[in-house]
């Protein structure tokens, strides 16, 4: 039968580190707390008897959010062979309150104190057998990182989960102790005989769901209770406060005998200094904005220094618009398969196309990503929840929301999940509906088309799609938050800020691969598909009465059906293609209407939208093929397609608006699906997705109709009436007092919800 | 005095945990026990970055408030 142990210790201590190491898997670690959200599992490495399970970071036992509740229910309820507790040996008191509660689970325990580098560094020294030996477990030396010790260390863990044996330590005093012993006395048989000492001391701390999943009888209560008043009575204390106070005195206890302090430690750190500007209250924000200017501007902007442009520059005029059709031409004329079949047509116009415009925009993604990772491995972002939280906690989010933000901006189904990191059920909801407006890497060659189609790669339309994210977030939770079902102050801010330190290029490079990699597969998979399938609805039509390919069929029709076709689309006769016939144009053409007062009603742009349910980048998947139509043959570069974009938004704002819209409009299916997972419920989600909705095309009729008459490229119209009531109506949502609810009535805890 | 009150650069000795049992247990949690010393890394407007144990922990204003700390002797 297979070993399961369990990784189990403090949030950002080292164990998704130590489990990559053990396993040999990829799972992505940040310098944050809560990057783990989920439990994991995975095989050790040589020995495939043994599961390891990675946990989500908790500080202890008694649940305070959502993922707390995960660890602590697979540590109670699933029950390891063995659990390793990773400790982080440069805070290693604060650590060690929750193995004194790990060893009373009565589960072998192997305790490994990390980043034993950093600890010798500084000069500290740490006697691991005395340490072990008042734990009452064996423990072991590492440094994850390095890999240092790790293998020792599951071996351990092994060993001791075969042998079976668990022998908690006395951590309380005499009579704490005692009351104990009799507490487990009477709940004897209505518990496991392992778990009796951790219902004893849950019991003694009258942990609410404990005392209710037992259901003692009144008398065994009864004498339960008088044993914890009789301790509190002798200590002046409550007995959930003298439980963990005597926790600490113990850690105090061991840490004298076991570890050696080089001493004067007083005084900053690089790591406080950096923190006092970076967190400062008025250079705090300009220095966020900056960071996140500067990241966009390399990656996507149209600079010197812009190497994500450049690539994909490179990409999409060479590779995509030279070198891979000319290679499909070669290889297909060899295989005899004429131009202008549908064969060809398919491959070349429709794979070739459509995909090729998705993956010219990997260098731009990968050089973001390679970016944000660096800031992300650095520990800069976490600090950024803590700056946020202050403008956060103004319209009533926490700063905590931040972070699920921060991930969807690699991919928004993680950074929903994200959102069980915030205690407060009302403002996890808020955060997962309101999370990815982010702009996620999928959204990234929309705003790349925008910028360099209409835009001439101004580094600043990248930018703006990400304060426009963050922008929608804040002004969502202001509006939202006056509603009745959102009402009440968002849970106080408590973070650990991790220690800055150099970014591990193994990590960067992990983190960074694994994102545009998933992008590639995507590419590979559900872009190839829906190109297909786009190629093919915007291929065959009805031409004048007749269906079939609509090339062909356009070579015989007089200037009078022309005619006709354009005045159906409201265009002027010369700009009418064969494809204006095609099955797509004609659904298209249908929905078209509705996002005419957003500047792109045009049927390409509309089912270029729709498309973005699928997945993101099939927005530009399907501008790749439905654009590649200019004359006979394919376009020589990617230019031309970016000519045909420009044509169909004669406004630029149009396509500024365009942007608007498929950034923030329902996720694709996938993120529908996570935020369906949230939410537990579909009320919730379909609130989640037509708000979210609601809010794109609100927010894109408004930037269209009355930005666009501000700078003289939209002229008045009914419309501009629509969009200045749309403003003052969104300005009243804003600054309308809100429900007040009633003192503490409200403030259920994501925890409870989920009971 | 509250936490918040204190200024950058403070040694102060932690008197009492208010607010709720949850928000109690969980300070003590992350390190705020009574009787222990934390270092005011940085302060402003009671928004702080505090040195607890050997960590780094931030809190916002409103949790701030609710811890009650005395000036060191030492």
């Amino acid at each position: 039968m297979a070993i399961r142990i369990a990784l189990a210790g403090n949030p950002n201590s080292g164990k998704t580190t130590l489990f990559n190491s053990l396993t040999g898997s990829n799972q992505y670690v940040g310098n944050w707390p809560g990057v783990t959200v989920e439990k994991k599992g995975g095989t050790l490495k040589g020995n495939k008897e043994v599961e390891i399970q990675d946990l989500p970071g908790i500080y202890s036992l008694s649940p305070y959010t959502l993922e707390e509740v995960v660890s602590r229910q697979y540590l109670v309820t699933d029950r390891p062979d063995g659990i390793l507790n990773i400790v982080d040996g440069t805070n290693i008191e604060r650590n060690l309150y929750l193995t004194t509660q790990l060893a009373e689970l009565g589960i072998p325990m192997v305790v490994a104190v990390n980043m034993m580098d950093l600890v010798r560094k500084k000069g500290d020294r740490i006697d691991i057998g005395a340490l072990g030996k008042a734990l009452g477990c064996e423990a072991v030396e590492i440094a994850a990182l390095k890999g240092e010790g790790n293998q020792e260390a599951a071996a351990k863990a092994v060993a001791a989960a075969k042998a079976g044996k668990a022998a908690p330590s006395a951590v309380f005093e005499e009579d704490v102790e005692t009351a104990l012993q009799k507490i487990s006395e009477q709940i004897k048989g209505s518990v496991p005989e392992n778990l009796s000492r951790w219902y004893a001391v849950k019991l003694f701390e009258r942990d609410e769901k404990v005392v209710a999943d037992l259901k003692l009888s009144a008398d065994r209560l009864g004498a339960i209770e008088r044993e914890i008043e009789a301790v509190e009575k002798a200590q002046d204390d409550d007995s959930e406060s003298i439980i963990t106070n005597q926790r600490y005195q113990f850690i105090a206890k061991v840490l004298a005998g076991a570890v050696k302090k080089a001493g004067g430690k007083h005084g900053l750190t690089v790591s406080d200094k950096v923190d006092r500007i970076v967190t400062n209250r008025i250079l705090g924000l300009p220095i966020f904005a900056v960071v996140m200017f500067l990241v966009y501007a390399i990656a996507m902007g149209g600079w010197a220094i812009s190497i994500g442009t450049m690539g994909t520059n490179f990409a999409n005029d060479v590779i995509f618009g030279e070198w891979v059709p000319g290679l499909f031409d070669t290889i297909l004329g060899a295989l005899g398969v004429a131009e202008g079949s549908v064969v060809y047509g398919l491959i070349q116009d429709g794979i070739v196309a459509g995909v090729g415009a998705v993956l010219g925009f990997v260098p731009q993604m990968l050089v973001l990503f390679l970016l944000l990772a660096i800031l992300e491995d650095i520990g800069y972002m976490s600090r950024v929840a803590f700056v946020m939280d202050r403008i956060f906690r103004q319209f009533g989010l926490s700063g905590k929301s931040f972070i699920p933000c921060l991930v969807a901006t690699g991919c928004g189904i993680p950074g929903i999940m994200a959102s069980r990191t915030i205690e407060n059920d009302r403002d996890r909801k808020l955060t997962v509906m309101t999370t990815t407006f982010m702009p996620c890497g999928a959204k990234l060659p929309i705003i790349g088309l925008v910028a360099g189609a209409i835009f001439g790669e101004s580094p600043w339309v990248a930018v703006s799609a990400y304060f426009i994210g963050i922008g929608s977030v804040v002004l969502s939770g202001i509006i939202l938050k006056k509603f009745k079902a959102f009402a009440g102050e968002p849970s106080p801010f408590v973070m650990e800020l991790p220690a800055y330190h150099v970014p591990s290029v193994g990590n960067v490079l992990r983190a960074t691969w694994e994102r545009g990699w998933s992008f590639i597969k995507r590419a590979g998979s559900v872009i190839v598909i829906s190109s297909v399938v786009i190629w093919f609805l915007s291929s065959f039509g009805t031409v004048d009465g007749n269906f079939g390919l609509v090339d062909d069929l356009w070579e015989n029709v007089d200037d009078a059906y022309i005619e006709s076709v354009a005045q159906d689309m409201d265009i002027s006769a010369d700009e009418v293609v064969a494809m204006d016939d095609s099955l797509l144009a004609g659904v298209g053409n249908v929905i078209a209407p509705v996002f005419r007062p957003l500047g792109f009603g045009k049927w390409r742009a509309t089912v270029a939208t729709i498309t973005g349910l699928v997945a993101k980048e099939e927005v530009v998947g399907t501008f790749g093929v439905l654009y590649n139509y200019e004359g006979e043959e394919l376009s020589e570069n990617g230019d031309e397609i970016w000519d045909n974009v420009r044509a169909d938004f004669p406004a630029a704002v149009g396509g500024f608006a365009f942007m608007i819209f498929n950034l923030l409009c329902a996720p694709c299916f996938a993120a529908i699906g996570a935020i369906k997972r949230e939410m537990n419920n579909a009320k919730w989600t379909w609130a989640a997705i037509g708000y979210m909705t609601a809010w794109a095309y609100v927010l894109a009729l408004i930037t269209y109709q009355v930005v666009g008459l501000i700078l003289g490229q939209v002229a008045f119209g009914f419309g501009t009436i629509i969009g200045f009531l749309l403003l003052a109506g969104l300005i009243y949502l804003l600054v309308r007092k809100g429900y007040v609810p009633e003192e503490g009535a409200r403030n259920l805890t994501s925890v409870q919800a989920a009971r | 005095m509250p936490l918040s009150m204190t200024t950058e650069g403070d040694s102060v000795t932690i008197v009492r945990l208010t607010g709720t049992d949850e928000v109690r247990q969980h300070l003590s949690e992350i390190g705020f026990v009574v009787g222990d010393r934390v270092t005011v890394i940085s302060n402003s407007s009671g928004n702080m970055i505090l040195q607890v144990k050997e960590g780094r922990i931030a809190l916002d204003r409103k949790m701030a408030n609710r811890i009650q700390v005395g000036l060191s002797a030492e």
